[in-house]
This record gives structure tokens, C-alpha cells and sequence, in this order.
């Protein structure tokens, strides 16, 4: 799967990333990450708000972080 | 050598000074509420009211409530101005928006009014809002046909959600703690209880501290009272307890988080006592707003066990985050100021811009482009400058151009939406800053209200007729063109 973490560089953004790597590596999913930076690359989605969290193209969550419990659910292989 | 010994006592008074008596009860709350706003609030929440099918008047105002509800990080500003002015509501509310946030943010208000006075502060968001809504819609009015071109994706502003009730009671009674702590009003001031501590070494500690840190009313060195120095030394002790307390409390809770946050209540509940030096010892006093402090505090608890975990860590994480961010900066900023206090000749300022004349206003805002202060320590400066002789007038002058017009927000604004209306916004901002300045400045020199609507109306209708022009030639313009 293909992971990509969308914000300016900022705390927030840094935490998202290292909080998804922590539950991939928990779940030993196999993921790819990318860190989007550019804001025209970021504005390519339908979001306002960093940091998000796309996952294979599609957004999760824009705007605020997710708890851990959040994430493992999102990631779980179904 | 000499010139440098005074300099550097110079900062060190203005540091010493500035922590004892600014921060803790303005500042600490007010970071408080960042990370409250920051971590709680669902930016969905807002952002709905942005979408391009929304009327005028409520994309405005919703611009200006993102303005200051969102935008306390500066990593909030970019993407949120770009997403208004590429997806949403168009270029008037983004604008509005980028006007607006540096301004009207709750640490920057805080500040304001306890440093230099309610009716800055008042000022400050009044002129803000009133000119951050009139630069947004003259923006608009100028760059009308190229704004039609975007289209909106309305998926992006669905969603939904307000905001949820324990989350305006949480954020409510941080601002009420913000509030109590600050307010001169009488019944804050009240004493209820008073008893004194014999220490006779009390005086002579006071003494020392004096000497240290000089008191002197001409240049606005306020000294260091002795429990201005026990607050530092609290202060000092949060610090290190935070550290660890706050730092990686998004792991979880850890043994020194309540410990933090325990000494960060006493330390306020501190600063809101009275401490008076006698020569037989200490006389403390129990004022109003020592229990409205407390008892705001202690609600707090209450209130936050509503909320999941989660988003307490949440909370704290952000708010600690707030302070490395900031706090850094603003301590060599105001050591900086105090420095730079010493040299500058009060005939200087006073000859420059001691009344309210367009020069006086126009230097002000001049200086405010020019020069870039990182966030809040435009404060501390505007300070030195009121304590030198500036006329409130080109004070609000400077203000209102500091945060708005930094090298940084320009180069920000130019990317996302070219470099021709960036500069016209710069532009514009700089004549509405003089002009606010000259208001507020007639308005402290007694001039009659209706006379200051008048001229302000005169204005208005200048840039109205103006406008009118551009768009009537336009009309013609694009008539031509369909014949």
C-alpha cells in the first residue's frame, strides 16, 4: 500500500508520519511512504487542512490527528 | 565598555521584567487556549462556511472566525489561504483571511492588552476585522474577471459536524481563567483576606533586587519585585517539568505530566496574590482575583474528564508545542528590545512620529514592512516605542503593518496567487494601516466623533468611487469586445 502524508513539514505533519510508521510496523503491513510537501501537489486533493493522511489515493483524515486506535483501524487489512 | 555593560543590563532588565510581569498571567492561559483551539476544534467545522456556493457575507465572516479560531500556527495559515483561494470562496475571503489571522489570534490579543493597554487591543481587532474584510473585498472587486476562472470543488466543504458543546465549555473557561487573571476590574482588585509574614530579611532582599534591576518611570523600566523573581523562578521550575511532562505526553500520561501542570495552577493562583514589602516582613494579600483564578482552574478538571484521553494529550502536546515554538523567540526578542532600548534617543522617536501627521503614520508603517519580528515580539517593541514618546496614532500605525506585511507572508502570498495582486494587497495594506493609524491617533487627541466619521466615511466613499470607476470602465471594456 501506498502511504502519503500531506503538510507543509510542520510538527503536526513530522508526528502524523511517525505515528502511521509506528501502528504499519505494529500491524507488519508492508507500506510504501511519502512525504508531500508541495503545496500544489497537496491542493491536488480535496483537503484544506494539514496534516492528512491519504492512503492508496484516497484521504482519511484532513485537519486533525488521529488517535492510534484510529489509525490501526484504518490499516488493518481487511 | 561601558556602552556595553549598560547595554546588556538594559536587555536584562527587559527580560527580567517582562517575565515577571507579562507572561504568567496572560501568556501561560493564552497557550493554553492555542492548543485547546488548535487540538480540539474540528477545522471542518469552520471550513464548511467557505465553500464557493456560500453567500458573501457569510464566506467574510467565516474567513475572519478561521482567522482567528485556526490559524495560531503559521503551518495552519498556508494551506488554509491556498484552499480558500483555490477551492473555495475566492480571492476577497482569502485575503480576509490572511489579514486577519496574525492579528486576531487569542496569544497575540492577550499580549496585546496586558502590555499596552485594553484599548489597543480593542483597537487592534476592530481596525483588523473592519479592514481585513474591506482589503478582501476591494481585492475581489479588482481581480474580478481572473477569480471567475476557478472553479470549486464542493466535496471538500461538505462534511460536517459543528463544534461540539464540552469543547465551547473547555475553551470557554480557559478564556474566563485568561480573563480573571488580566482584567483590571475593582472587584478583582478587592482584597478579601490579608496577613502578614514575619521576615525581616524581606526588605533587604527587596533591596538587592533594586539594585539589579533598576526602577525607572522616564524609560519605562518597571524593576523586579520580589515576587516578580519568585514567578521567575516558578516559571524556571514549569520549564523543567514540562520538559518531560508535556513533551511526550502524546505517548501517554507520565509521572511528571500532573506535576507540571499542578505547579503551573499554584504558580498562577501565585502570581495573582498580592505581595507587599514591609519593613517587619511580608504583607500577603488574598484578592479577587486570586480565587477567580483558582476557581477557574479548578473547573477546568471537571470539564476535561469529558473529553477521551486522546484528546487531552492532544491538547497538552499542542499547547507545549506552542511555547518551543514561540516562547524562544519572544525572550531574545524582548532581551533584544531592552537592548536596543538603550541606545535609541527618546528626541528621535519624538521627532519622527511624537503627533499624529501622515509622515508620523507613514514611517510607522514603513518601519513595520521592513523590518520582520517573529510572531508576538512586535509587541514588546511597540512597547519600547510607546515608552519613547510614539503617539498611539502611528503606534497603531505599526501594528497593524507588522504582522500583516512580513517579508515571509508576502513571498507566501505572491506563490499563491501571483505577484501582481500580491503587491497590490501590500499596497493596499499600507495605505489602510496609515489611515487606521491616523484615525486612532485623532481619536486619542480628543477629535469629535462625528467629525472622525466624516473623514472616515469620505474615505470609504473614495475607495467606493474608485472602484465604481474600474468596474463601469470594465463593463465598457467587455462591451466593446462582444460587439
Amino acid at each position: 500500500m501506498l502511504i502519503k502524508i500531506l503538510g507543509s513539514g510542520c510538527a503536526k505533519c513530522n508526528r502524523l508520519e511517525q505515528l502511521t510508521r509506528e501502528a504499519v510496523a505494529e500491524l507488519g503491513l508492508d507500506a510504501r511512504f511519502e512525504h508531500v510537501r508541495e503545496m500544489e501537489q497537496i491542493m491536488a486533493y480535496p483537503i484544506m487542512t494539514t496534516p492528512a493522511l491519504v492512503v492508496d489515493e484516497q484521504v482519511l483524515v484532513s485537519g486533525r490527528m488521529p488517535s492510534q486506535e484510529e489509525l490501526r483501524g484504518w490499516l488493518q487489512p481487511r | 565598555m561601558d556602552g556595553l555593560v549598560m547595554a546588556l543590563q538594559g536587555g536584562l532588565d527587559s527580560l527580567a521584567s517582562y517575565l515577571a510581569a507579562h507572561v504568567l498571567l496572560c501568556l501561560v492561559p493564552a497557550f493554553f487556549i492555542a492548543g485547546a483551539l488548535s487540538a480540539l476544534v474540528p477545522q471542518q467545522a469552520i471550513i464548511r462556511f467557505l465553500g464557493p456556493t456560500a453567500p458573501k457575507w457569510m464566506s467574510y465572516s467565516a474567513a475572519a472566525g478561521a482567522g482567528s479560531l485556526l490559524a495560531v500556527c503559521s503551518c495552519t495559515i498556508q494551506p488554509l489561504f491556498a484552499g480558500i483561494y483555490k477551492k473555495g470562496a475566492g480571492l476577497g475571503p482569502a485575503i480576509t483571511f490572511l489579514f486577519f489571522a496574525p492579528a486576531a489570534n487569542i496569544l497575540a490579543l492577550a499580549y496585546t492588552g496586558v502590555a499596552l493597554g485594553a484599548e489597543f487591543a480593542i483597537a487592534r481587532i476592530l481596525l483588523a476585522l473592519a479592514f481585513g474584510i474591506g482589503i478582501g473585498m476591494i481585492m475581489a472587486i479588482l481581480f474580478h474577471d481572473a477569480d471567475l476562472a476557478r472553479l470549486g470543488d464542493a466535496a471538500t466543504f461538505t462534511d460536517a459536524g459543528g463544534v461540539p458543546g464540552k469543547t465551547l465549555a473547555f475553551v470557554g473557561m480557559l478564556v474566563a481563567l485568561l480573563l480573571a487573571g488580566t482584567l483590571k476590574l475593582d472587584i478583582l482588585k478587592s482584597v478579601v483576606f490579608a496577613c502578614e509574614l514575619p521576615w525581616s530579611g524581606a526588605a533587604a532582599v527587596q533591596q538587592t533586587l533594586d539594585r539589579w534591576v533598576p526602577v525607572n518611570e522616564a524609560v519605562g523600566a518597571e524593576g523586579l519585585s520580589l515576587q516578580g523573581a519568585a514567578l521567575i523562578a516558578l516559571l524556571a521550575a514549569i520549564a523543567a517539568l514540562a520538559w518531560r511532562g508535556l513533551g511526550t505526553v502524546d505517548a501517554g500520561f507520565n509521572r511528571l505530566t500532573p506535576l507540571a501542570l499542578g505547579l503551573t495552577v499554584l504558580t498562577l493562583a501565585f502570581a495573582a496574590l498580592g505581595v507587599r514589602v514591609e519593613a517587619a516582613g511580608l504583607v500577603v494579600s488574598l484578592t479577587g482575583r486570586t480565587l477567580a483564578v483558582a476557581a477557574c482552574a479548578l473547573a477546568l478538571i471537571p470539564l476535561a474528564r469529558r473529553f477521551d484521553v486522546w484528546d487531552i494529550q492532544q491538547w497538552l502536546w499542542e499547547t507545549w508545542r506552542f511555547v518551543k515554538q514561540i516562547f524562544p523567540l519572544l525572550i531574545v526578542g524582548v532581551f533584544l528590545v531592552g537592548v536596543i532600548r538603550v541606545f535609541i534617543q527618546p528626541e528621535w522617536i519624538r521627532a519622527l512620529a511624537g503627533a499624529n501627521t501622515v509622515l508620523a503614520n507613514l514611517s510607522g508603517v514603513l518601519f513595520g514592512v521592513f523590518m520582520y519580528f517573529p510572531t508576538l515580539v512586535e509587541v514588546p517593541i511597540a512597547k519600547m516605542f510607546l515608552s519613547l514618546g510614539m503617539h498611539p496614532g502611528p503606534l497603531i500605525a505599526y501594528l497593524m503593518a507588522d504582522p500583516e506585511l512580513s517579508l515571509q507572508s508576502i513571498l507566501i502570498t505572491a506563490a499563491i496567487i501571483g505577484k501582481l495582486r500580491a503587491w497590490t494587497y501590500v499596497g493596499l495594506v499600507a495605505l489602510f494601516s496609515t489611515v487606521a493609524g491616523l484615525t486612532y491617533g485623532a481619536w486619542v487627541d480628543g477629535m469629535p466623533g462625528w467629525q472622525l466619521a466624516a473623514v472616515v466615511l469620505g474615505f470609504v466613499a473614495g475607495i467606493v468611487g474608485v472602484l465604481h470607476l474600474i468596474e463601469g470602465r470594465r463593463r465598457a471594456a467587455r462591451g466593446e469586445n462582444a460587439c
